[in-house]
């Protein structure tokens, strides 16, 4: 059986040899209980709290404002229902944009179902919104601003700067879902001006099953719990942490402080190139911001072809396609029909997701695969 | 996904396509099917010959299983008469294997037929 080339990092990334052996080795002897004051717990509180530093420092945070969590999806729960819930007193608004995660999206939506008022903005063509969209949406009453910094199918950047900037002085949170942006674009939560970020292991090489979120120290926003049953995590996340977990996040943060910058460069090129191969097909739209975008993610829309038999046509590779985040409805992504392409193109469309692994070799397989795929469907097709 | 969505035969036609093309000779009739929703679209070309089919093709923007029916009945048709076409799209739909949610779109190609094949009878 041929190994396919692996082009969905995005979806999620193998763990890294080095975070393996990390975590193993905690596995093995890093037993205790950390919230236990035997030797064992100290010695395991030791482990998680040196991975609190790692994931802090990737995005210049103070270790103590990171809380553990099972993922991404429960830190933007906790963000989003916790702040909500938490000063639901003093607003009942909040922004956000069509195009962010389900996980974003979902909560917000439960928000709905329990009275908030949620503004979702409209993204322009190559899917960006722009500060001032977000002020004009502010209301007396908004509590809470939640935007995603890089976008996961088409890899779009969103100035989270700006953002804050607009917002600032008026009481509103501004919560950043940053799962794909961690160990991609460089992250300073403080110059950003963010008050809580979602962050992800598994998407950069880390384990999965555990994420983090930071939450601004000072001012510190209030987030209600969503879990009760002991007072881990500063109260907000109780649970006995997973600490072998813990700590290969922490390695895969820390590999990613390390290394990030010469990785980018590296995506960036390949991603490029892999860009500059398919334009060889005619009639083929990328999805997103030409520039302004993370350097992991080329997402591409074939016309004339079903997306579906385009999805077979190219089986040799580990890619998602049009309708990946929609999987179990079959509906085109809502993400692409956002930036305004119609449902069959966004169907017949595909995210390429490089990460550590990528080879140039991968990427040429990557391009004639898909140079064939699209040719011959386009052969099959009336003209 | 707890089972495979294509049979090994719908694998192998939609690889193959038999019989897929245009036809470059005289004499050929041709239909059009289209199904908006999705974009499938499908044209059938027919060559008649004392009121039977003689040859087949077909073109198909569709999903797999779209194009494995289209490759199944294309070699069906040949020497049916034309009169008596026998065209059970969800018969053949169910012996593929096919999601028979797709059954909507898999009836173009039966409309596409049909007008190729009203003309030869005309």
């Amino acid at each position: 059986m041929t190994v396919p080339v692996y082009l969905d990092y995005a979806a999620t990334a193998p763990v890294d040899p080095r975070v393996l052996q990390a975590m193993a080795e905690v596995l093995g002897a890093c037993y205790g209980n950390p919230s236990a004051t035997h030797d064992q717990g100290m010695a395991a509180r030791a482990c998680l709290e040196s991975a609190r530093a790692q994931v802090a420092g990737l995005i210049r945070a103070p270790a103590a404002a990171i809380v553990f969590t099972s993922g991404a999806t429960e830190s933007n729960n906790l963000a989003i229902l916790g702040a909500a819930r938490a000063n639901g007193d003093r607003g009942r608004h909040l922004i956000s944009v069509r195009t962010e995660h389900r996980a974003v999206l979902d909560p917000l939506a439960q928000l709905v179902r329990e009275g908030f008022k949620v503004t979702l903005l409209d993204t322009d063509r190559l899917g960006r919104i722009d500060a001032q969209q977000v002020l004009a949406a502010v209301q007396n009453d908004t509590i809470l601003v939640s935007i995603m910094a890089v976008n996961n199918e088409t890899g779009v950047l969103q100035d989270i700067r700006s953002v804050a900037t607009a917002i600032s002085g008026r009481g509103i949170l501004l919560h950043v879902d940053a799962a794909q942006a961690a160990g991609r674009i460089s992250l300073d939560v403080a110059q950003m001006g963010v008050d809580l970020m979602s962050l992800s292991a598994h998407k950069i090489h880390g384990p999965p099953g555990v994420g983090a979120l930071y939450v601004r120290r000072e001012p510190r926003p209030t987030l209600r719990p969503l879990l009760f049953g002991g007072g881990q995590e500063f109260g907000v996340r109780p649970g006995t942490l997973p600490v072998h977990q813990i700590v290969g996040m922490g390695c895969a943060f820390q590999i990613a402080a390390d290394e990030g910058a010469v990785e980018m460069r590296k995506l960036s090129a390949l991603r490029d190139r892999l860009w500059q191969e398919l334009q060889v097909i005619p009639r083929i739209h990328l999805n997103g911001h030409p520039t302004e975008r993370a350097p992991h993610i080329l997402n591409v829309s074939f016309e004339g072809i079903d997306g579906e038999s385009l999805q077979l046509a190219v089986s040799p590779l580990a890619v998602a396609s049009g309708s990946a985040c929609s999987a179990a409805s079959g509906e085109p992504s809502y993400v692409l029909r956002a930036l305004g392409r119609q449902d069959a193109l966004a169907a017949a469309s595909l995210r390429f997701s490089l990460g550590r692994m990528t080879s140039e070799h991968d990427i040429q397989v990557a391009a004639q695969c898909v140079i064939t795929a699209v040719l011959r469907l386009r052969e099959l097709a009336p003209q | 996904m707890s089972s495979p969505p294509y049979t090994a035969e719908v694998l192998a036609l939609f690889e193959r396509a038999p019989r897929a093309g245009r036809p470059q000779a005289a004499g050929w009739v041709s239909g059009e099917g289209q199904e908006p929703l999705t974009a499938t679209h499908v044209r059938w070309h027919l060559l008649g010959a004392n009121g039977h089919i003689m040859d087949v093709r077909y073109e198909v923007r569709g999903c797999p299983h779209t194009i494995a029916v289209a490759a199944v009945l294309a070699q069906r048709m040949v020497g049916q008469s034309v009169a008596e076409l026998k065209l059970d799209v969800a018969a053949i739909a169910s012996e593929l294997g096919c999601d028979m949610t797709k059954l909507g779109r898999l009836f173009v190609i039966e409309d596409a037929i049909l007008r190729a094949a009203h003309i030869l009878r005309s």
